[in-house]
C-alpha cells in the first residue's frame, strides 16, 4: 500500500486534547502539550480540556522550581499563537478540589459536567493524556 | 472501500495495553482494516528498545512488534523527543550499537498530525 492511497482520503478532523493528570507528578502535561503545539502547527483544528486532576494544571501562581521541574506551564501562553483557542475546564472537577477559578492562562472557559461532556463529543479524535 | 486505522501507543511493553494494541492491530489486519500506522509516544516509546530482556516464559511484545512490521509492513514511528528522554538514541541508527530495534522509524510529532490526518479512525492506548 502507498501513502499515496491516504492522501486523496486525507480530511480536516479537530482534535480533542484531554489533560487528566496534575502537572509536576508526571510528564503526561507537559506531553499533552507538546503534541497540542504541534497539532497546532500544522493549522489543525486543536481544543484543550482539562478534567479530574488535569484542572491543576491551569491553576495559577504555581511554583515548579521548588521542586526541581522546569515549569512548562509559561509555554501555555504560546497556544494563542497556535490558533488554539479553544480551552475547557471541568466545574466540578474545580469544585472537588476547591479550586479558585485562578488561572495562569486566558481564555479558559469553565464549564458544567454537560456542556463539557458536549464540547468533548464535537471532536473527530480524542487524545488522552 | 478499505477501512484505514491509526494506533497511538503510550504505555511500555510490560503493561496490558501495549499487549491490547498488539492484539487490536492483527485483528484489524484480520478483517482487511489498512493500518496506517502505529505512534509511539511518552513510556510507549520503550517498545522499541531492542536491548529489553524479558524471561522467556512472559509476553514478548518486541517480537510481535517485528512480526507486525515484517509480515504486515506496519509503519511503527517513534517519536525521538520521547524515546531520547528515556535513553533511546537514533544517533547510531542503522548502527549494531544503537538501542533503537531496526522495525522502528524514528519520527517526530510531525507524523502523529499525519497519522490523526490519514486514518478514518485512530485509537489510543
Amino acid at each position: 500500500m502507498s501513502a499515496a492511497i491516504y492522501e486523496e482520503k486525507q480530511t480536516d478532523k479537530t482534535i480533542a486534547i484531554v489533560n487528566t493528570q496534575a502537572p509536576f507528578s508526571s510528564a503526561d502535561g507537559k506531553e499533552a502539550l507538546d503534541a497540542a503545539l504541534i497539532f497546532g502547527s500544522y493549522e489543525q483544528a486543536t481544543s484543550l480540556f482539562f478534567i479530574g486532576d488535569g484542572v491543576f494544571q491551569v491553576i495559577g501562581e504555581q511554583n515548579a522550581s521548588a521542586i526541581e521541574i522546569k515549569d512548562y506551564l509559561k509555554t501555555f501562553s504560546a497556544l494563542e499563537f497556535y490558533d488554539i483557542e479553544n480551552i475547557y475546564v471541568c466545574q466540578q472537577s474545580l469544585t472537588e478540589r476547591n479550586l479558585m477559578a485562578n488561572f495562569h492562562i486566558d481564555n479558559v472557559q469553565v464549564l458544567a459536567n454537560e456542556a463539557f461532556s458536549q464540547r468533548l463529543h464535537q471532536h473527530n479524535v480524542i487524545y488522552r493524556f | 472501500m478499505q477501512n484505514t486505522l491509526a494506533l497511538v501507543v503510550t504505555t511500555p511493553p510490560n503493561s496490558n495495553l501495549t499487549t491490547t494494541a498488539i492484539n487490536l492491530v492483527k485483528r484489524a489486519i484480520d478483517k482487511d482494516v489498512a493500518i496506517v500506522g502505529v505512534f509511539f509516544y511518552q513510556d510507549g516509546v520503550l517498545n522499541a528498545a531492542k536491548h529489553l530482556s524479558i524471561p522467556n516464559d512472559e509476553y514478548q511484545a518486541l517480537q510481535h512488534w517485528q512480526q507486525l512490521s515484517n509480515e504486515y509492513h506496519v509503519p511503527l514511528h517513534l517519536c525521538v523527543s520521547a524515546a531520547e528522554k528515556r535513553g533511546l538514541t537514533d544517533e547510531l541508527s542503522n548502527n549494531e550499537n544503537s538501542n533503537i530495534d531496526k522495525a522502528f522509524i524514528v519520527s517526530g510529532l510531525g507524523e502523529l498530525v499525519e497519522l490523526t490526518s490519514k486514518a478514518e479512525r485512530v485509537v489510543q492506548l
